[in-house]
C-alpha cells in the first residue's frame, strides 16, 4: 500500500524538497566555479577586476528590480528604457557640472519609476501592463527628443568614474554600494519591512494598516535611482548613449534576481541574494564568451538557467 | 456487501499520525455523516478516499476489492465521486458543457442531443428542472453550482458522492435543495458521504454518523440512536460546559456607537451600542451582513457611509488607517487571505502592527523588536521556538492566534472587531482563544464579534444582536436568550 508512483510523489510535494534545492543549488554553484576557473582567460580577467565592471551596470538595475519583486509586482520592463534614457539625459546635463547631471538623471529615473509605482500601488493596476506603458511612452518620448541621434557628453569630468579606489572600479564601488544600502533598508528599515509584508499577502498588509501607496511606491522609487545609478555609470564609461544601450537589462536583471532565490511571487528575498544571482548569471556569460560560443547560444543557455531555477524554486515551496 | 469500505487505514505525516486504524463500511441507500472538528482528520480521510494520499496501513475497498487509488481521476473510474468544496465549474461555459467536461466517454463524434438529454435527467432528478441546460454557469448560486456539480457526477455514473461541508456558504433554500438531491441520490441508490460541523444537519439528512477526534474513529451510530448531546460528547471528547470561560457581566459607560450604517448592497441603516468591557456578538448566518458590518467598521469597505464614533469621537469610515488610528483593531474572516501573512514567520505576524512603536528615523529597533514579539508568543500561548517558523506550518488555531497576538499591548484599551474569530480552529485552541477575548474585555476593551455558531454566541456573549439580512432582528442582554430564539431569529424572524 505504500508504494508510489512517481508522479504521486511530485504531486505530494517531496518532504524534502527544500534541501534537495538547496543542494542542487550548491551542486550547480560548485559546477559552475570549476567550469569558470579551468577556462582560459578567465583568470585573467579576475585579476583584471573586468568581470567587476561588466557586472556592476546590470548589477546596480537587478538590486533595483529585487525591490518591485519583493513587494510582489513581479518586474518592471520599462527598466532598460529607463536605464538609457537616464544615460541620455545625465550626457545631456553635463554642462552644468557632474553633479547637478547626476542629479538630474537620477531625479528622472525616481520620478519615471515612481510614477510606476502609484499607479501599482494605489489602482492595484497590473504592474506589467502599466510597466510596458512605460515603456512606449520612453521610448517615444526618446526618438522624440533626440531625433534618434546619438548623444555626446557635453563638457568634460568623466575621468573620475574610470578611477580605480583600493584597486576596484569605481563602477563596482557603486554597485556594492546599491547591494549594502538595499540591504540595509530591506534588514533595518520599517519601509523595507513594510515592502515584505506587502509582498507577502497585500490584503493583509491593507487590513494590519500599511499603506500600500506608499510603500509599493517607495520600492519602485528605489528601483528607479538604481536604473539611474546603471545609466549614469554606463554612460560615463562609454562616454556617448542612446535608447539601445539600456536594452535587454530589464531581462537579465530579473533573471539575476530569480536565480539570486528573491521568490517571484513576492515577500521573500533580499539583494545579497541577488548580488549572488548577478555574479553567477555574469561568469555564465562570461565563460560561455571566453569559450567561443555565439551571443545567440549564450542567451539560450542563460534562458534555460532561468527556467531552471524557476522551477525548482516552485518545486523547494511546496510542501 | 459494502460500497466503499476503509480498512484499518493509518495515515502519518512525519511523526504525527493523522489518521489512526480508521475503518468504516458504507452501503448502498445510505447518507452517512463524518464529523469531528478541525484537525480531526475529516479531510485527511477523504483524500485517502479520492487518490490524493496514500494510506500508510490500511486499505481501500470498493465492492468488496481493496484497490489502490492513484489519483482522483482513478477515484472517479471506480466510481468515488468528490464534490469539491471549492466549485470547479468553468464559469464561462454553460451548464451543458460543464457537465460533459472532462468526461472521457464522450466520444469526439457524439450526437450533441443525446448528451444534452442525459444532462437534463441528471438535472431533473436533483430537482433544476427550470434550469436550462444553455445557462452560463458564472449565472447560478453557489447552491445550484454544486448541485451541477453533482449533476456532472450522476452523469459519470459515481456510485459515491462525497460533499465537505457543502451547506458552509449557502442561505437555507439553498440548503434545502442540496438536501432534495441527497435524497433523491439515496432513493437511486448511491451513497453519500457527508462532511459537515453542523450537527442539525446530520441528525436531519443523514442516516448514520461516523465521528473523527484526533484521527482516532470514535464511533459509528444510527442517526436515530442518538441525540445532540451524545453526538457532541463524541466529537469533543468532554462536555460543552469547560469551553467558555466564566465572569461575571460588567457593563461599562457606551464606547462604540454605530448610527444608520450603510453598506450597499446588503446592509441598510444598522445601528450598534457597544459597551467597554462586554463582548456583543453579532449573530448571523452567511449574508446576514454581520461580517460586512464590522468589516466596514474597520475600514475595509470603500462603500461604506453612515455615523460612526468610539468614546464620543467620531470616526470616518473607509479607511483602516483611520480605523486604527481610533484604536479600532480588527480580526479577519479570511485568515489565509487576510488575517496573517502566511509567509511570514511567526515573529514577523506577531509584530506586523507594532513596527511603528520600534522605528527611530525610519530605522527598526531590532532588539526590541525581537523582545516584542517573544512577550506577544507567550501572551497568546504560541510557543517560543517557533518564532523562525514560517506561520503556515502553524495549526488553525495558533494561526488565529498569531492574529490576536498582534493587537495586545499599545496604551489605551480601544475596540476589538472579530469576524468568526473560531472559524477553523479545533477544539482546544478554541477554549485558548475564548479566554484571550475575555482577557482583552477585562482590560477595558470593547469587544464586536460577529459569529454563525450560536453555541459559541450564547457562550460568549454579554450582548447578542441578531441579524438577518442586513438588519438587527433583535438584542438580548445575557441571560434574556436561548438557542431556539436566536436560531428563529436567524434564519426566519417573525418580522421579516
Amino acid at each position: 500500500m505504500t508504494e508510489l508512483t512517481f508522479p504521486a510523489v511530485l504531486r505530494r510535494g517531496l518532504p524534502r524538497a527544500r534541501y534537495i534545492a538547496l543542494a542542487v543549488r550548491l551542486a550547480a554553484a560548485a559546477a559552475i566555479a570549476i567550469y569558470a576557473l579551468t577556462t582560459p582567460g578567465f583568470l585573467t580577467l579576475l585579476s583584471a577586476n573586468a568581470l567587476f565592471t561588466a557586472i556592476s551596470f546590470v548589477g546596480c538595475v537587478a538590486v533595483g528590480m529585487t525591490f518591485i519583486t519583493l513587494t510582489g509586482n513581479i518586474m518592471s520592463l520599462a527598466i532598460g528604457a529607463t536605464v538609457s534614457a537616464s544615460a541620455l539625459i545625465f550626457l545631456a546635463c553635463l554642462s552644468l557640472g557632474i553633479l547637478p547631471a547626476i542629479l538630474v538623471a537620477l531625479l528622472f529615473g525616481v520620478v519615471i519609476t515612481g510614477a510606476q509605482g502609484f499607479l501599482v500601488g494605489h489602482l492595484r493596476a497590473n504592474p506589467i501592463l502599466v510597466s510596458v506603458a512605460a515603456l512606449s511612452l520612453l521610448l517615444g518620448g526618446a526618438a522624440f527628443v533626440t531625433g534618434g541621434h546619438h548623444i555626446y557628453p557635453s563638457g568634460a569630468g568623466l575621468e573620475i568614474f574610470k578611477d580605480r579606489f583600493a584597486g576596484i572600479p569605481i563602477d563596482a564601488w557603486c554597485f556594492f554600494t546599491t547591494v549594502a544600502v538595499g540591504q540595509f533598508i530591506l534588514s533595518w528599515t520599517r519601509i523595507g519591512r513594510l515592502m515584505t509584508m506587502v509582498g507577502s499577502n497585500v490584503r493583509a498588509a491593507t487590513a494590519a494598516g500599511v499603506s500600500t501607496t506608499a510603500t509599493v511606491t517607495a520600492a519602485y522609487v528605489i528601483a528607479g535611482a538604481c536604473a539611474s545609478i546603471s545609466g549614469i555609470l554606463l554612460a560615463a564609461r562609454y562616454g556617448s548613449g542612446d535608447m539601445e544601450i539600456g536594452v535587454g537589462y530589464d531581462y537579465t536583471a530579473i533573471a539575476a534576481v530569480l536565480v539570486g532565490g528573491t521568490g517571484i511571487a513576492g515577500g521573500s528575498g533580499s539583494t545579497l541574494r541577488t548580488l549572488v544571482g548577478v555574479i553567477v548569471i555574469s561568469v555564465i556569460e562570461v565563460v560561455l564568451l571566453l569559450r567561443g560560443f555565439s551571443e545567440q547560444l549564450q542567451y539560450l543557455i542563460t534562458g534555460l538557467l532561468v527556467l531552471c531555477v524557476i522551477m525548482l524554486h516552485t518545486l523547494g515551496e511546496r510542501r | 456487501m459494502p460500497v466503499l469500505a476503509i480498512d484499518g487505514v493509518t495515515k502519518r505525516f512525519g511523526p504525527n499520525a493523522v489518521l489512526k486504524d480508521v475503518s468504516l463500511a458504507l452501503d448502498a441507500h445510505e447518507v452517512r455523516a463524518v464529523c469531528g472538528e478541525n484537525g480531526a482528520g475529516k479531510s485527511t480521510l477523504v483524500k485517502v478516499i479520492t487518490g490524493l494520499y496514500a494510506p500508510d496501513e490500511g486499505a481501500v475497498c470498493v465492492d468488496g476489492t481493496p484497490v489502490v487509488i492513484t489519483s482522483p481521476q482513478h477515484a472517479q473510474e471506480l466510481g468515488i465521486a468528490l464534490v469539491a468544496q471549492e466549485l470547479s465549474l468553468a464559469p464561462a461555459l454553460s451548464v451543458l458543457d460543464n457537465i460533459w467536461l472532462g468526461n472521457r466517454k464522450v466520444p469526439l463524434l457524439h450526437r450533441r442531443q443525446e448528451l444534452r438529454a442525459r444532462a437534463r435527467a441528471a438535472l431533473d432528478k436533483l430537482g433544476l428542472n427550470d434550469l436550462a441546460l444553455d445557462t452560463p454557469a458564472s449565472a447560478l448560486s453557489i447552491g445550484r453550482r454544486q448541485l451541477v456539480e453533482i449533476a456532472r457526477m450522476l452523469t459519470r455514473d459515481a456510485r459515491v458522492f462525497i460533499l465537505d461541508e457543502p451547506t458552509a456558504t449557502l442561505s437555507d433554500v439553498e440548503i434545502e435543495r442540496i438536501f432534495a438531491a441527497l435524497r433523491a441520490l439515496k432513493a437511486e441508490g448511491k451513497s453519500v458521504i457527508y462532511i459537515t460541523h453542523r450537527l442539525g444537519e446530520v441528525f436531519e439528512i443523514c442516516d448514520s454518523v461516523s465521528v473523527l477526534r484526533n484521527g482516532d474513529l470514535v464511533g459509528t451510530r444510527r442517526t436515530n440512536e442518538i441525540d445532540r448531546g451524545t453526538l457532541m460528547q463524541m466529537m469533543l471528547g468532554r462536555s460543552l460546559g469547560e469551553m467558555y470561560p466564566a465572569w461575571e457581566s460588567s457593563p461599562g459607560d457606551p464606547m462604540l456607537m454605530v448610527k444608520d450604517l450603510h453598506v450597499p448592497p446588503l446592509v441598510r441603516g444598522f445601528d450598534l451600542t457597544a459597551e467597554r468591557g462586554t463582548v456583543t456578538c453579532l449573530a448571523g448566518q452567511v449574508g446576514s451582513g454581520a461580517i460586512t458590518v464590522l468589516r466596514a467598521l474597520a475600514g475595509l469597505t470603500p462603500g461604506a457611509s453612515g455615523e460612526a464614533s468610539i468614546s464620543g469621537k467620531p470616526m470616518r469610515l473607509r479607511t483602516v488607517a483611520r480605523a486604527q488610528a481610533a484604536d479600532v483593531k480588527f480580526i479577519s474572516e479570511d485568515r489565509a487571505g487576510e488575517g496573517i501573512f502566511l509567509r511570514l514567520t511567526v515573529g514577523q505576524n506577531l509584530i506586523a502592527t507594532k513596527l511603528k512603536d520600534h522605528t527611530a528615523f525610519g530605522l527598526l529597533a531590532r532588539r526590541g523588536l525581537r523582545a516584542t514579539a517573544a512577550s506577544l508568543a507567550a501572551a497568546v500561548g504560541v510557543d517560543r521556538k517557533r518564532l523562525h517558523s514560517p506561520a503556515d506550518e502553524l495549526s488553525g488555531g495558533n494561526q488565529q492566534k498569531l492574529a490576536f497576538g498582534r493587537w495586545i499591548g499599545g496604551d489605551r484599551p480601544g475596540v476589538l472587531l472579530m469576524n468568526e474569530p473560531t472559524r477553523g480552529v479545533d477544539v482546544g485552541a478554541r477554549a485558548e482563544i475564548y479566554r484571550l477575548i475575555r482577557q482583552f474585555c477585562d482590560r477595558g476593551y470593547c469587544v464586536v464579534m460577529a459569529s454563525s455558531d450560536i453555541e459559541e454566541v450564547l457562550g460568549m456573549a454579554d450582548v447578542v444582536v441578531s441579524m438577518y439580512r442586513g438588519r438587527q432582528v433583535a438584542r438580548y442582554r445575557r441571560g434574556e436568550t436561548d438557542m431556539q430564539r436566536i436560531l428563529a431569529d436567524i434564519t426566519h424572524p417573525a418580522a421579516a
